[in-house]
């Protein structure tokens, strides 16, 4: 026994000698040397460690001994670890400094021009404000409006930017490129409305300029929409609506690998022009358009996804319109089908791949007078991008693209551009054509130093219809000079070549790629993530090679020009959770010889002054208000100043005076909207109520003449004061 | 043969001590212990160490789920102390964190109901700060409640905190007092039979169930129901901050003495 006891006890004094304990202390710090508290200090493999105090001090002691690493972690710093022999008795003294963790914001600081929503911090607009603006009826390209540098044309939901046509705004989703995605597009004095749902994107990125070397073909604008891979979770969505109903589904499998959405919708006219006292005897037939779409997304192995999107839509509308050769209506349907199957991938932890392969086919039938034609617009594309991180500071981007594009256009045209009337003289256009283009980019991000960022890009494109190549260097800087400051620059190159129906009025297809070049400069200060940001942004753009009918041939040459020039201003704040607000303001000087155009004269898009304010309030926790207000200076036209009586064709020939020497009277609307949260059968339910064009302004759609062209009549847009009421509807 | 049990002995008696220095289940245990003392004091510094201590846990690399259960909860006590001084920045930090350790907790242990019950909680805060994203919001809470029934329908703490949510949602959101007392009254019951299934299992949450139930009271101006419900908090856990700080605050300004 005694032995035990004596054994015992030198046993208790070997541990202690051999395992003396070791203290190791120091200070961890933040940013600018700050002490940081509450930080975690920790032996790797062992639960040796410590908490720092207030001032980032922190000091424990260990019985380990040997090489080790200590690993310090604070919540929003990346995690450092620092290598130690620790020798018994001999005290450590190991001071860290971490870092904060800023990859989120990286990708945003650095695009010029850009308005984004998505996930990360840094957002501009989210799904919920796109649908609560007043007067975006929910659609998000009219939400864009709100900003600066995009404008709204025929209060209808195509954007243009800065001058330009809306062709020169590229819409991409996940990939592929969208061309239509409208309902009642290019109709007579009626709103388009897009078909894009916004609650299933999960990123918006809207650049009106300066956009990176991936997105090829297109001069002016991107707007760059990302859907979520997978439905966030089960469940559907009805909605009713005194002017539409719809009805969507999400689902998702319980072990998250196969996902699937649904929505289909469809508008019921009636009941809402007669409480806004619209006159059913102007349309024939009343304005119907349907649609439904949906999308497949299934995980394969551990980071692939495939997802597969369609979506159909069709309308028909025929809208009474007076014109000085003919009276009756303008009637026109179109049918659109998209298609996207989409495989995004990790390749190794330093790579990411996704390929695409869409399709996209649109049917556009149109009668009016003599005018009677169809039209057919098919796309399919074949896109793969990759994304490689080459070092901590450099990431590259880099991919090709195969787009085949092919255009019908059938019909019955008048001679006379003027004269519709059913007897008039006609010819018949029967056209087909098709072009390929295929191109590739390489891009660099990277960050030399803290706070700095460049991307520098080059594309190239191939066409093969005018077998011409481009040659596209664009380059991208962000210095966020201070806190809350960035300072912002792009310049580059931007090319897109015309659409078919231009090649198909040339001499051998011989029209060159339209170029712009763009300039551009801004500055953004962002106090707290988004509780107040103003931007304020000068830009100017050359303009080359556009697309100029010659005046004796009538056939399309590349010989039109111009410049746009101006300044986007925008200031958004969050005032507490209950109040929000935003006003932009754009200045545009956009002069162009183009189309019809001979001289450089404002382009038909040019809209020199521009104000939105959006605000929004919740009167309750369940009580939403709304408003937008926007002004703006009317669009340009070419007045007509007399007429000639053409005897040999029985009608008057009108006599243009000077190409968008004159403009529409100011353009004014506000809208307001009313929400309402409650729960319906236990369930979220959402009641909307709006009132669109509340003063009931006049605002002008165009200008039309009495047959000897000596009266001007005005034609009002069909947006004048609008009631509509709305409930949905979550289960 | 002696010699032989001393080596054996000795031999036993560094195993054990071994264990004692290192143990998981021990640590949990004095973690969870600390983080009781460190809540009802509300003592940010005491809360930051407690914090540290399991975190270091996370090197024994068992349970990492269980773990990350603990270090979500810390960070949700936080995210409530940012709450009450109005801090913005803190209460989105340790939201987002506390929710990002839950995630972990169920990506690697999909059956541990606990987190999800948690990620019923912590969800909630993001109405202060994301409101935007209501729709997302809706969605993981409504997971979340699924998951938790789904995998353990005895809970109370499941109880406790639908029953709390429930107590702050307006009445024409589907909630309001009348909807949370009996949800409340139920997580009562169920503490009163339920156990856990080891000492490393969350066992918190009684007297914030009776505290709670108090709070019901106040709102119905019942004051003496209210007073055996604050006493009978306290006699579980005579400590307790939540109802020292906050109930019997709330109990107070009603006229309650």
């Amino acid at each position: 026994m005694k032995t035990i006891l004596s054994l015992f006890i030198l046993s208790i004094l070997w541990s202690f000698s051999s395992a003396q304990d070791t203290k190791i202390s120091g200070k961890i710090t933040g940013e600018d040397n700050k002490p940081l508290f509450g930080a975690n200090v920790v032996i790797q493999g062992t639960i040796d460690g410590a908490t720092s105090d207030l001032n980032g001090y922190y000091e424990f002691e260990t019985s380990k001994a040997g090489d080790h690493v200590l690993l310090f972690t604070a919540i929003d710093y990346n995690e450092k670890k620092i290598a130690v022999i620790i020798e018994a008795g001999k005290p450590i003294e190991a001071n860290a400094k971490l870092n904060k963790n800023e990859y989120e914001t990286e990708e945003i600081i650095v695009t010029a021009s850009s308005f984004t929503s998505g996930q990360q911090s840094q957002v501009t607009i989210t799904p919920l404000e796109i649908v609560r603006i007043p007067g975006s009826d929910a659609d998000l390209f009219r939400a864009l409006t709100t900003f600066p540098g995009a404008n709204q044309i025929d209060e209808g939901s195509r954007i243009t930017v800065r001058g330009g046509d809306a062709n020169e705004v590229l819409t991409i989703l996940d990939q592929a490129s969208l061309y239509n995605p409208f309902i009642f597009d290019d109709d007579f004095n009626t709103s388009s409305y897009t078909t894009i749902n916004p609650w299933g994107l999960k990123g918006i990125n809207f650049s009106s300029g300066g956009f990176s070397a991936k997105f090829g073909n297109a001069l002016s604008a991107v707007l760059d929409l990302k859907s979520y891979d997978m439905p966030q979770g089960t469940g559907g969505f009805l909605w009713l609506g005194l002017a539409n109903v719809g009805l969507s589904g999400v689902y998702l499998s319980k072990d998250k690998k196969f996902g699937a959405t649904f929505d289909i919708g469809q508008t019921i006219l009636e009941p809402y022009f007669m409480l806004n006292g619209y006159l059913i005897d102007s349309y024939n037939p009343i304005p119907r358009a349907r649609g439904t779409g949906g999308t497949l997304s299934y995980k394969v192995g551990k980071s692939g996804t495939l997802k597969a999107i369609f979506d159909y839509s069709d309308d028909r509308i025929g809208v009474r319109n007076t014109s000085p050769s003919y009276d009756g209506f303008y009637n026109s349907t179109s049918k659109t089908f998209f298609g996207n199957i989409k495989f995004s991938t990790g390749l190794g932890s330093k790579s990411f791949l996704s390929a695409g392969l869409s399709y996209s086919h649109h049917k556009d039938g149109i009668e009016y007078g003599l005018l009677n034609t169809t039209s057919i617009e098919k796309y399919s594309k074949l896109r793969t991008d990759i994304t490689y991180q080459l070092s901590s500071k450099v990431d590259l981007n880099f991919g090709g693209e195969y787009e085949y594009n092919e255009d019908s256009f059938d019909g019955k045209v008048p001679m006379l551009s003027y004269d519709l009337a059913l007897n008039a003289p006609s010819f018949d256009i029967n056209s087909k054509n098709h072009t390929g283009r295929i191109g590739g980019y390489l891009e660099a991000q990277t960050k030399p130093f803290k706070s700095f960022f460049i991307i520098a890009g080059l594309r190239t494109d191939y066409h093969s219809l005018s077998k011409k190549t481009v040659l596209d260097p664009r380059l991208s800087l962000g210095w966020k000079f201070a806190k809350d400051m960035v300072l912002r620059g792009a310049v580059g190159l931007y090319h897109q070549f015309p659409g078919l129906e231009y090649y198909a009025q040339t001499t051998n297809f011989e029209l060159k790629p339209e170029q712009a070049t763009h300039y551009i400069l801004g500055y953004e200060l962002d106090k707290m993530n988004g509780v107040f940001m103003f931007r304020v942004e000068g830009y100017y753009k050359d303009y080359k090679n556009l697309v100029l009918r010659d005046p004796n041939t009538f056939l399309y040459t590349s010989n039109g020009k111009g410049i746009a020039k101006g300044i986007d201003v925008f200031l958004k704040s969050t005032i507490t959770n209950k109040y929000s607000t935003w006003i932009s303001y754009a200045y545009t000087d956009s002069k162009r010889s183009q189309y019809e155009n001979q001289k450089e004269v404002s382009a038909n898009y040019d809209i020199t002054h521009s104000l939105t304010f959006v605000a929004s309030y919740n009167i309750t926790d369940n009580i939403t208000t709304g408003l937008t207000y926007r002004v703006s200076s009317g669009k340009p036209f070419t007045p007509i100043t007399g007429s000639t009586f053409d005897s040999t064709y029985n009608v008057y020939q009108p006599m243009y005076g000077d190409a968008n020497s004159e403009r529409f009277p100011v353009y004014n609307r506000m809208d307001v909207n009313f929400q309402y949260l409650f729960s319906l059968f236990g369930r979220f339910a959402i009641a909307v109520f709006q009132i669109n064009n509340v003063l009931n302004q006049k605002n002008l759609y165009d200008y039309t003449y009495n047959a000897d062209y000596s009266i001007r009549k005005e034609i009002v847009t069909t947006n004048k004061r609008q009631f509509y009421l709305g409930l949905g509807v979550q289960f | 043969m002696k010699k032989l049990t001393i080596v054996i002995l000795l031999f036993c008696m560094a195993a054990l001590s071994n264990v004692w220095a290192d143990d998981y289940s021990d640590a949990i245990v004095k973690a969870k212990k600390k983080l009781n003392e460190a809540s009802n004091k509300d003592d940010k510094a005491a809360l930051l160490k407690v914090r540290g201590d399991i975190e270091r846990i996370l090197q024994l690399k068992k349970n990492e789920w269980m773990v990350n259960y603990y270090l979500a909860v810390v960070d949700f006590m936080m995210s409530y102390r940012a709450i009450e001084e109005k801090n913005n920045d803190d209460i989105k930090k340790y939201t987002e964190s506390s929710l990002a350790l839950l995630d972990k907790s169920t990506d690697a242990n999909d059956e541990f109901a606990e987190a999800w019950i948690m990620k019923m909680a912590v969800n909630s805060n993001r109405w202060i700060y994301d409101f935007q994203k209501m729709n997302e919001i809706i969605g993981k809470l409504t997971e979340a409640k699924d998951k938790a029934k789904k995998l353990d329908p005895d809970n109370p703490r499941y109880y406790l905190i639908d029953g709390t949510n429930s107590y702050y949602t307006p009445e024409n959101f589907g909630g309001g007092v009348d909807i949370a007392m009996p949800l409340l009254e139920k997580s009562w019951d169920q503490f009163q039979t339920y156990k856990p299934k080891d000492e490393t299992y969350p066992d918190w949450g009684k007297d914030q169930s009776a505290g709670m139930l108090a709070l019901c009271y106040v709102k119905k101006e019942k004051l003496e129901d209210a007073k055996k419900w604050i006493d009978k908090a306290l006699e579980m856990n005579p400590d307790s901050g939540f109802i020292k700080g906050y109930i019997m605050k709330e109990y107070e300004k009603a006229g309650g003495k």
